[in-house]
C-alpha cells in the first residue's frame, strides 16, 4: 500500500537534498535549476524546520516619494520646491531638527517610541535609474555585472545552511512574484493560508492524492518540480490551516489587499513552519499626478494604509513579533520639485523603513542637500545594500557576500550590533 | 456553433454523444496483442495528426472536438490557420452578442465618469466587466487566433485595468488593437500610444510644453520599440516632447473633466528633437505627424523588429529563442514594411515551431479558458456578481493573473517559469477540480455542464477504453499508460472493469476521470 505523504516527503527530501548539491554547481555554472535524479534523504526537510527569524519586505511599487514619508523640513529647498504639496513642519510626527514623519504615519508611533522603528534617508541604487522596471530588478537582483539573475532574497534562502524548502519563503498576493524572489530557490505564493491545499483530497492517503501522485512522480520537468513541492507544501501547511484563523489579540486590519496580506503574513508567522521571509507587494505609489496634500491624495491614502497594516501586524503578533523584522523599499524615489499635476516625476534617492526585531530606532542620513531645478533629484548618499546587509547579518547570522555579491556595506547603525 | 449559450448549443452536446455512439470499441484482445499490459484505446472521433494539433493548440485557447472538426472542414491545420487570419470571413454570433452583456462595455467615458462622480464608485466594476468579456472571448470565438494576437497586443502595449481613469477608455483600446491586429506594427504602435487609454495611463494627457511629462515617451522607447540602451536621457527628453499635444481633458487640475481626447497644438513642444537617428525641426505646432512620422522611425527601427518577433517566438514557440529564427523573422518583419502576417506565417512555416510541441506551459488565464473549454461549460448571460460569467475573474485570479492585471507597462512575462510553482500547481488543482465536478460555479450560477452520462459513449464498456475516450476528448490524444493509471486509481477500479449504465463509475466517478486528465501534465502544455 503506498502512502501518498510518504512517497511525497522521501521525494521531497531526495529534492531537497540533490537541490542542495546541486545548486551551488549550478550557480557556478551559471544555469538555472537542475534536477537530479532521486537521491537519499530523510524526511526531516518537509516537515518545516524551525525558522531562523521572519523577514518581511514591504515593496512599495511605483517609486514612492520618500521625502513625503520622511520630510526634511530642515532642508529649506524642500519647501521652495514644494509650494503646494510640501508638508508644514508643525504637521510633522516625531520632528527632530532636521526630518519628521508624514502625518498620517501615526499608528507607528507606537513601533518609534519603543525605538524599534528606523528610517535611513537618501538611500538607494549606486547609480540612478529612471525606469521601473529596470529599477526594480536591479533593486531586487542586487548584484550588478553578475550573470546569475537571481534575486537577493532568492540567494538568502537558497544559501547552503537554508533548507530548500519552498516554505522558507512566500509571498502573499497574486500574481507574479517580485524579482527579489527570483531564482532557482523554491518559494511560495499565494494571497491566503486556506487557498494551501489540495482540492478533494480528504484523507493522507485517498485515492485522489494517489493518482496526482502517479501522475507527476516521474515528471522531471519544471511543472513536475512544482507538483512535488506543492504536495510538500500542503502537507506541512496542514497545522496552520488547522489553527484559528483569528488572530488572538482580536487586531483589526485596515480594509483591503495590504491589511488583508499583514493579517496572512502574521497566521503564517504564528504557524511556525519555517517560513523566514515572507514578501508583500504593495502599489499605487507611481504619483506623476494627484500626490496631493494633507487633505487629499494618493499619498495621504497610502500613508495612511500603510502605517495602519504594519502596525497592526506587530499588535496581532504581540511578543512574536520580536523575532520579526519589516523592510520597506521602493524602486526609486522621486524628484524634488513638484510638477504642475500636483505629482511628481521619476526621481531618484529615497527613504528606506526599518521596523522590528534588532532595529536601532531613529531617523538615519548622510543628507546631501536639494537643489531646485526641474531635473534635480535627492541624491543617493546610502547604498540600499548596506541597509539590507545590515538587516541580513544581523538577523540571519550569514555571509552578506553571498546575498550581495561583491559589494562592501558601509556602516548604517540601524541594526543593533552592526 | 459548438460552444456558447446552453440553448444555442444543445445540440452540440448531442452531437458529440451522437460522434461517440458510433466509435468502435477495439477490442481488449488485440489491444493486449500490440503489446503486454498496453491499456485497451477507444476508437471515436478521428484525432487530428499530431503536427496538425501542435499548430492548432498554440493557436487556439484549447482544442476541443468541435475544433477539430472545424479544422478537418477547413482542409487540415494550416488551412485552418490560413482562414483564421481574415476574421470578417469567420461566422462568429455567440462571440459578437457578449458585447451585450454587461451594459458597463458600451457606455461613454463621460458616463462612466458622471456615474462615478455620483459616487458609484464603480472603476473596479467596470475594469472586471471589461475583463470577463475578453475572457468569454477566448472561450467562445471561433476567431481563435484573433483573439489570441489580440491579447498578444494587449499585453505587449499595456495599459492595467487597476481602477485608474484610463479605465474609461480601456474596452475601446481594447477594440482598437483587435482591428489592428493582424495589422502593421506601426499602424498598432500609432494607435497605441495615441489613444486616450495609452495617454491617460502615462500621464501624456497632461503633458504640455512647459511642463512635458516623460512618462509615455519613455515607455514608447523603452518598452514599445528599442528597447534600453539604444538611447539616452537626452532622447527621452525629446520623445516626450515629440508627443505633447496629445491631450485628455482628465480631472487633473479640474473639477468637470469632459474626458474628450483632442490634439492642441498650443501645448504641443515646438523646436528641433532629435531621438538616436530620427531629427526634425519640428517647427509646426500640429505635432501629429511628427508623431506619426516619428512612431515610423521607431517601428521600422531593426531593434524593434526584433524585440517584436522575439516576444512572438516566446509567445508561440519556445522560451530559450533560436537566435537564427529571430534573425530570419526580423527580416521578414522589416522587409514588410512592419507588417505581422507575414512574420506569423514564417513562424509557423518554420522548423523550429514544428519542433516545439509541448515547449509552452498554460498561464493562469490560459489554463482557466482551456478547462471551460475541453469541459464543454455552457453560461448564461449574468444576472448579477455571483453568475458565472462573472465569477469567470476570481478563477483566472485565483490562479495568479486575471487579464490585463500585469501592474506595469511591460507586459506580463510570456515565459513558462513564472507558472511552474507550487502555488499555481494548487490553485489549478483546485480549480480543475470545482469545474470537473460541477461543484464551482454552480448551476445555480448560470452554468450549464454536460451531464456526467454524456461522458460515456456506450454501455458497457471497459475502463480503460472510457479513460482513452476522455482523454480524446479533453486532450485531443490517447491516454498514456501513466494516465490509464492514474485514472484508474483515482476511481479506485481496474482498467479492464466494465462500467455499466448502473456501475458507481457511471454514477459518480466522471468528475473523478476529469479531473485526473486536467490535473495530468499534457494539459498544462498548450
Amino acid at each position: 500500500m503506498t502512502i501518498l505523504e510518504n512517497d511525497c516527503c522521501e521525494e521531497y527530501a531526495a529534492l531537497a537534498t540533490s537541490r542542495r548539491k546541486l545548486l551551488l554547481g549550478a550557480l557556478a555554472a551559471g544555469t538555472t535549476t537542475v534536477i537530479g535524479d532521486a537521491v537519499m534523504g530523510t524526511a526531516s526537510a518537509a516537515a518545516g524546520r524551525k525558522a531562523r527569524g521572519v523577514l518581511v519586505v514591504l515593496s512599495l511599487r511605483g517609486a514612492a516619494d520618500g521625502m513625503s514619508l520622511v520630510v526634511p523640513h530642515g532642508d529649506p529647498v524642500y519647501y521652495e520646491a514644494r509650494p503646494r504639496i510640501g508638508i508644514p513642519k508643525e504637521q510633522l510626527l516625531a520632528a527632530d531638527g532636521f526630518f519628521g514623519m508624514h502625518p498620517a504615519l501615526a499608528p507607528l508611533m507606537p513601533l518609534w517610541s519603543t525605538g524599534k522603528l528606523g528610517w535611513v534617508h537618501a538611500s538607494g541604487l549606486p547609480a540612478p535609474n529612471r525606469s521601473h522596471f529596470s529599477a526594480m530588478e536591479a533593486l531586487e537582483d542586487a548584484a550588478p555585472g553578475s550573470e546569475t539573475r537571481t534575486g537577493w532574497l532568492n540567494r538568502l534562502i537558497g544559501m547552503p545552511d537554508g533548507d530548500a524548502s519552498p516554505l522558507q519563503a512566500m509571498n502573499i498576493g497574486t500574481g507574479v512574484p517580485p524579482a527579489a524572489l527570483a531564482g532557482p530557490a523554491p518559494y511560495m505564493n499565494a494571497s491566503r493560508v486556506e487557498d494551501i491545499r489540495l482540492a478533494g483530497a480528504k484523507t493522507a492517503n485517498d485515492k485522489r492524492r494517489r493518482s496526482l501522485e502517479t501522475l507527476w512522480g516521474k515528471q522531471r520537468t519544471p511543472l513536475g518540480d512544482a507538483t512535488r513541492r506543492a504536495f510538500s507544501v500542503v502537507q506541512t501547511f496542514e497545522r496552520i490551516n488547522r489553527a484559528p484563523a483569528t488572530n488572538p489579540n482580536a487586531v483589526a486590519y485596515p480594509k483591503g489587499d495590504l491589511g488583508k496580506a499583514f493579517g496572512n503574513a502574521a497566521r503564517i508567522v504564528r504557524g511556525d513552519v519555517g517560513v523566514e521571509v515572507i514578501t508583500i507587494d504593495y502599489g499605487k505609489w507611481d504619483m506623476h499626478s494627484g500626490l496631493g496634500d494633507l487633505s487629499w491624495g494618493q499619498m495621504l491614502e497610502n500613508a495612511t494604509e500603510m502605517s495602519a497594516a504594519i502596525a497592526a501586524f506587530f499588535a496581532d503578533l504581540g511578543a512574536l513579533g520580536d523575532q520579526v523584522t519589516l523592510v520597506a523599499l521602493s524602486e526609486f524615489g522621486r524628484r524634488v520639485q513638484e510638477n504642475i499635476n500636483m505629482g511628481l516625476d521619476h526621481g531618484y534617492g529615497n527613504v528606506m523603513m526599518v521596523a522590528g526585531a534588532g532595529v536601532k530606532g531613529g531617523y538615519y542620513s548622510k543628507w546631501p542637500g536639494l537643489t531646485n531645478e526641474l531635473d534635480s533629484d535627492l541624491l543617493v548618499t546610502t547604498d540600499y545594500r548596506s541597509v539590507l546587509a545590515e538587516v541580513v547579518a544581523g538577523r540571519f547570522g550569514v555571509s552578506t557576500a553571498s546575498v550581495f555579491p561583491g559589494f562592501v556595506r558601509e556602516p548604517v547603525g540601524v541594526m543593533l550590533g552592526q | 456553433m459548438a460552444l456558447g449559450q446552453p440553448e444555442a448549443s444543445r445540440r452540440a452536446v448531442m452531437t458529440s454523444a451522437g460522434v461517440a455512439g458510433t466509435g468502435v470499441i477495439l477490442s481488449a484482445a488485440p489491444a493486449r496483442a500490440l503489446g503486454k499490459g498496453k491499456p485497451s484505446r477507444y476508437q471515436g472521433q478521428k484525432l487530428l495528426k499530431k503536427r496538425e494539433r501542435h499548430l492548432v493548440s498554440r493557436f487556439s485557447y484549447g482544442v476541443t472536438p468541435e475544433l477539430a472538426s472545424q479544422v478537418r472542414a477547413a482542409g487540415g491545420a494550416r488551412a485552418w490557420w490560413e482562414r483564421q487570419l481574415d476574421p470578417s470571413a469567420i461566422a462568429d454570433p455567440f462571440a459578437d452578442q457578449l458585447q451585450g452583456w454587461w451594459p458597463t462595455l458600451n457606455e461613454s467615458p463621460q458616463s462612466m465618469w458622471a456615474q462615478d462622480k455620483m459616487g458609484m464608485m464603480r472603476a473596479f466594476g467596470v475594469c472586471q466587466d471589461y475583463q470577463r468579456y475578453v475572457l468569454m472571448r477566448r472561450i467562445y470565438s471561433n476567431r481563435q487566433v484573433l483573439e489570441l494576437m489580440t491579447e498578444f497586443w494587449e499585453n505587449h502595449l499595456n495599459v492595467p485595468l487597476n481602477g485608474e481613469p484610463c479605465y474609461l477608455f480601456r474596452r475601446a483600446y481594447g477594440e482598437t488593437l483587435r482591428a489592428q491586429a493582424f495589422g502593421r506594427y506601426e499602424d498598432i504602435l500609432f494607435a497605441a500610444v495615441t489613444h486616450p487609454a495609452m495617454l491617460v495611463y502615462l500621464d501624456n494627457s497632461n503633458s504640455t510644453a512647459e511642463h512635458p511629462n516623460e512618462n509615455l515617451g519613455r515607455e514608447l522607447l523603452e518598452l514599445h520599440s528599442v528597447g534600453i540602451g539604444a538611447y539616452n536621457e537626452d532622447h527621452v527628453k525629446d520623445a516626450a516632447r515629440i508627443l505633447t499635444g496629445w491631450r485628455v481633458d482628465t480631472q487633473q487640475g479640474n473639477k468637470n473633466p469632459t474626458w474628450v481626447a483632442s490634439y492642441i497644438p498650443g501645448d504641443h513642444s515646438v523646436g528641433p528633437v532629435n531621438v538616436m537617428d530620427f531629427t526634425d525641426a519640428n517647427a509646426d505646432p500640429d505635432g501629429r505627424d511628427l508623431t506619426r512620422r516619428f512612431v515610423g522611425y521607431l517601428a521600422h527601427h531593426p531593434l524593434t523588429a526584433r524585440r517584436i518577433v522575439t516576444k512572438l517566438v516566446l509567445k508561440f514557440v519556445r522560451d530559450e529563442v533560436p537566435p537564427a529564427l529571430v534573425d530570419r523573422l526580423a527580416q521578414v518583419y522589416l522587409d514588410n514594411d512592419t507588417a505581422i502576417v507575414p512574420v506569423l506565417r514564417a513562424l509557423v512555416a518554420s522548423p523550429e515551431f514544428a519542433g516545439s510541441a509541448g515547449a509552452k506551459v498554460r498561464d493562469a488565464t490560459e489554463d482557466v479558458v482551456a478547462t471551460w473549454r475541453v469541459l464543454g461549460a455552457q453560461v448564461r448571460k449574468p444576472t448579477g456578481p455571483e453568475s458565472a460569467a462573472n465569477t469567470l475573474l476570481w478563477q483566472a485570479d485565483n490562479l495568479g493573473l486575471m487579464p490585463f492585471m500585469w501592474p506595469r507597462p511591460d507586459g506580463a512575462p510570456l515565459v513558462n517559469d513564472p507558472w511552474c510553482t507550487p502555488s499555481r500547481m494548487i490553485a489549478s488543482f483546485d480549480m480543475h477540480y470545482s469545474m470537473s465536478g460541477s461543484w464551482w460555479p454552480t448551476r445555480a450560477q448560470g452554468m450549464v455542464y454536460r451531464k456526467p452520462a454524456t461522458w460515456i459513449p456506450q454501455m458497457p464498456m471497459r475502463l480503460d477504453e472510457l479513460i482513452d475516450h476522455l482523454s480524446q476528448q479533453l486532450l485531443h490524444q490517447h491516454a498514456s499508460p501513466v494516465l490509464v493509471k492514474a485514472c484508474c486509481r483515482a476511481v479506485g477500479y481496474d482498467r479492464n472493469e466494465k462500467i455499466t449504465r448502473v456501475h458507481p463509475v457511471t454514477a459518480w466517478g466522471i468528475p473523478s476521470l476529469l479531473t485526473t486528465i486536467l490535473d495530468s501534465p499534457d494539459f498544462f502544455l498548450r
